[in-house]
């Protein structure tokens, strides 16, 4: 049986007065995929990715939440069951265990959680109850990251939306941050939207791929397009980078 | 306890322009080259007031309620209109509105309670009362919202990753923009507590100071200062958080997502 599709985009335009961001962008995104965006700087992943959480709105075209429009869905809701982990992770002052409940702050009802719950959720991410009193903005930005996957973890999100969560982190850090997102996809079940330039890397985790190239699909496909692009331009795009 | 009124004349005022003179000397001496526009202010200071002393005596001869209200309310607007001034470069929408609405309320509530309940002037429009009080609360207004917006599109533009992480996590807008909202607060708000901690230590107010030497017994010189203290903090505790409740809002869309395009421009 197919999968359910969980994002549909049909023909999205983002224009910023008159630079084109994306263009006539339309593709599907099923439960359980782990669907991968690549693609030069600037061409448009990162705002794609926003556009499911709902941080922009496209300019023209349509986004379907299961098969309903994102606009019908309660925004703070949608954003719940759609986490987004940032390029760089923001840590607000304080403690690791004050980030990781940050959602107390405007939710208490939904959002108590022991300390036994946040400790279970830190060695999910590959820390340990240590962490908890630490003081979060003095941690390096591999542990901000995974305290930032943590936190969004926490609510509990059916898709976890990922824009370039190892862009500043060194080859050996970022192979151990993609192989854990992988392992938090199979363990909770998730549907991940992962930004990524790290070819050869996360061609071992993905399932589908689709290349942004100027703001338009390029190509899309499984892991397999990477080492074998059929377009002109992935193919020009892949051998720069891989120089 | 005899009550001495030094009257100051038009004589006494040309001399004081020897402090003036002390100015300009020591600015040519050190060749800081200030002479002109200090000249410029010094004539404008002398016009400006003495126009405002001709305005406030006709003001102040009036003894209609709708004067009154007339002349507060053209107060208000001049000063909202100088706070849009200041503030137009963040091209937040509606700020003139927002400021506007602040300040019409602030002064109904502040001048309300002295007019009222502190000093129960009667009628309620005495000139006397109504027009220094009102001066003075919309220009602390004014020079609080100036410094809390300020401070507030600094720390929105500061923490722009912090605000999209909060939202992203499902948050209102109120919770995302919660410590830009206390920082631009705090700031405004803490050099009006520090007057309150250092009043009467360091140096005495002017507004005191002008009242002892026009003849005002000392103690009630200093009972106004202190109602005048608390109307300061009150006025800009008011204004700053109604102003502030009204701007975060001008800086998302209906889609809770922040303007960032607004942020740049600003």
């Amino acid at each position: 049986m197919p999968n359910s599709t969980v994002f549909k985009l049909t023909d999205v335009n983002y224009f910023v007065e008159d630079l084109k961001i994306l263009q006539n962008i339309s593709l599907n995104i099923n439960s359980n995929d782990f669907f991968v965006l690549l693609g030069p700087s600037g061409s448009g992943k990162s705002t794609l990715l926003r556009m499911l959480n709902c941080l922009n709105s496209p300019t023209s075209g349509e986004i379907f939440f299961h098969n309903k429009h994102i606009k019908e869905f309660d925004i703070i809701q949608l954003r719940k069951r759609v986490g987004f982990v940032f390029q760089s992770p923001t840590m607000v002052k304080g403690t690791v265990k004050e980030n990781l409940t940050l959602t107390q702050n405007w939710s208490k009802e939904d959002n108590v959680f022991s300390d036994s719950e946040l400790i279970e959720m830190l060695e999910q991410v590959g820390l340990n109850s240590k962490f908890l009193a630490k003081d979060a903005k003095s941690l390096s930005g591999g542990e901000q990251q995974r305290i930032a996957l943590a936190r969004v973890l926490l609510n509990k999100p059916e898709v976890l939306l990922l824009d370039e969560p190892t862009a500043n982190l060194d080859p050996q850090l970022a192979q151990k941050i993609l192989e854990l997102v992988f392992n938090l996809y199979k363990e909770f079940n998730l549907t991940v939207v992962l930004v990524s330039h790290h070819h050869q890397i996360i061609k071992q985790f993905s399932k589908k791929v689709m290349y942004l190239i100027d703001g338009k699909i390029a190509e899309t496909g499984n892991a397999a397009i990477i080492d074998a692009p059929r377009n002109v331009a992935t193919k020009a795009f892949i051998d720069k980078e891989s120089k | 306890m005899t009550q001495t009124f030094y009257a100051i004349t038009w004589t006494d005022v040309f001399v004081s322009l020897i402090f003036v003179a002390i100015s300009i000397g020591l600015i040519r001496w050190w060749r800081i080259g200030l002479e002109k526009t200090l000249l410029v202010g010094t004539f404008r200071t002398f016009i400006q007031l003495t126009a405002m002393g001709y305005i406030l005596t006709y003001f102040f001869q009036q003894r209609h309620w709708t004067f009154m209200v007339g002349l507060i309310s053209l107060m208000i607007i001049i000063a909202s209109y100088e706070g849009y001034r200041r503030l137009k470069i963040y091209h937040i929408p509606n700020i003139f509105w927002i400021i506007l609405g602040s300040f019409f309320f602030t002064v109904f509530i502040v001048l309300g309670i002295i007019l009222k309940f502190i000093l129960s002037v009667e009628p309620w429009y005495y000139p006397y009362a109504m027009i220094p009080i009102s001066g003075m609360i919309i220009g602390n207004a004014l020079t609080s919202t100036t410094l809390t917006v300020n401070r507030f599109v600094s720390e929105i533009n500061h923490r722009e990753n912090e605000i999209e992480m909060y939202l992203s996590l499902g948050a209102p807008i109120k919770a995302a923009v919660h410590n830009s909202f206390m920082e631009s607060v705090r700031a405004a708000l803490l050099p009006n507590i520090n007057s309150l901690m250092m009043v009467g230590l360091v140096q005495l107010p002017g507004i005191m100071t002008g009242q002892i030497l026009s003849g005002i017994d000392p103690l009630i010189a200093v009972r106004y200062q202190i109602m005048i203290m608390y109307m300061w903090i009150s006025t800009a505790t008011m204004v700053d958080i109604l102003v502030l409740n009204l701007v975060y809002r001008q800086f998302f869309t209906s889609q809770m997502q922040l303007k960032r395009e607004l942020l740049r421009r600003s």
